[in-house]
């Protein structure tokens, strides 16, 4: 009986030794940019429909284009500004141009002791001209690193 | 490599130390005189690792009492201050921590006889901490900003389990080893700044953190107690019944005969 209890001893110890002592990753295999996800919805179908071209940038940020015509987006990645409670995107959807405004809240996140720190936002509202885009909703308020759909951009 | 070496080789050492004793007792007798003690120790790894690395520096003490032969409780405190920097980011957090449980010795008492320990710790920890991140980079499709996180107060708490070895090496004085395997209950910050590190439990980013200590203690007995030794009854053979007596062994070489 005692060397029983001595063997789970020595190896419960020899095991949190291994663990101690192991190698730690150092290096971050994570998103650290948290992007807001907006699939493209085609109005007819109610289908995520790739536009034939898309464009996005923010205001003011026409020399530095997000997607510039680029074909075969069914989910679009916006990057918020955390320094700012909203954000204007001018979008581009089969060349017809529309503004998209969003409203949100910022907040610090770790994402690990390797990655470091990101931002994480909370939408409020956004409202959008109705050039092309018939109608945008939100989805999931949340636009943290995962890989969830934000809003629906109907067009 | 040389720490982990030392760490092994120490370990090593009080391991076979307190098993040989043990097995050294063949003929127990039938009752024990075992000294209960009241012990206070310091932890000396914290301050080895501070001098290897000047980013951590931890504190810690604890102070117990034996309740009988097999169990006794333990009361812990410490300090602690962490500092981590990256290529994008500068983490800060100091704090105290307190924690109690009991101590659970598995040795026998003939084995044990008041000097010996080895089994395992149960604990409840307490940390008081602050945290700051002084400077984080954050480039983005906006620019590159850098920016900080102020300094903010949390109590987090935990579980710890610690197995560990302590043999009496003079009088009164004994050394020996804790492992500290740790489950994390609440970090006290939220979700989305949970602390890199925190006081008595280590990494806060994790669920379950590894940890050891190794102590120097002084102790002095307050009580004798005697203890009854269970002998251990010896082990029943199963006879076969109503067969032929087995044979004995066939040795590979017939006896020899001499005139």
């Amino acid at each position: 009986m005692r060397s029983y209890k001595t063997k789970i001893l020595v190896a419960v110890v020899a095991i949190s030794l291994l663990k101690i002592v192991s190698c730690t990753p150092e290096s971050c295999f994570e998103e650290t940019l948290a992007l807001l996800k907006a699939s493209m919805y085609q109005s007819s179908q109610e289908k995520n429909v790739a536009p034939t071209s898309l464009t996005l940038y923010g205001l003011n940020m026409e020399e530095d284009k997000i997607y510039d015509q680029t074909e075969g987006v069914k989910s679009a990645l916006i990057p918020l500004n955390p320094y700012a409670e909203s954000c204007t995107f001018i979008i581009g959807i089969n060349s017809v141009t529309d503004t998209l405004i969003f409203w949100y809240t910022s907040f610090p996140h770790l994402i690990s002791k390797e990655c470091g720190y990101t931002f994480y936002h909370a939408l409020d509202s956004l409202i959008t001209t109705s050039n092309a885009i018939d109608t945008v909703i939100i989805r999931n308020r949340y636009v943290t690193t995962s890989d969830e759909e934000n809003i629906r951009i109907y067009y | 490599m040389k720490r982990i070496s030392v760490y092994i080789i120490s370990l090593l050492v009080i391991i076979s130390y307190s098993v040989s004793e043990a097995e050294a007792q063949n003929q127990p007798p039938d009752t024990v005189i075992l000294p209960l003690k009241i012990r206070a120790g310091a932890d000396i790894m914290g301050p080895v690792i501070y001098l290897i690395d000047r980013n951590n520096l931890n504190i810690e003490g604890y102070v117990s009492v034996d309740l009988n032969a097999k169990t006794g409780i333990f009361l812990g405190a410490g300090y602690s201050d962490y500092k981590y920097s990256q290529y994008n980011y500068e983490y800060l957090s100091r704090g105290y921590f307190v924690k109690a449980g009991v101590d659970f010795n598995l040795l026998k008492p003939e084995a044990s006889r008041g000097k010996y320990w080895a089994g395992i710790g149960l604990r409840y920890g307490l940390s008081s901490f602050t945290n700051e991140i002084p400077s984080f980079e954050y480039d983005s499709y906006w620019g590159t900003t850098i920016t900080t996180i102020p300094s903010s107060s949390s109590m987090g708490h935990y579980l710890e389990i610690a197995p560990g070895f302590r043999a009496e090496i003079f009088n009164n004085f004994s050394m020996g080893w804790l492992v500290n395997i740790r489950a994390l209950l609440h970090t006290g910050t939220g979700k989305d700044l949970r602390p890199i590190y925190f006081p008595g439990y280590g990494a806060g980013d994790e669920s379950i953190s590894f940890g050891i200590n190794y102590y120097l203690s002084w102790n002095i007995s307050y009580k004798r107690i005697k203890v009854l030794i269970k002998k251990e009854e010896p082990e029943e053979t199963e006879e076969t019944e109503g067969t032929e007596a087995e044979e004995p062994a066939r040795s590979l070489f017939p006896p020899t005969e001499y005139p």
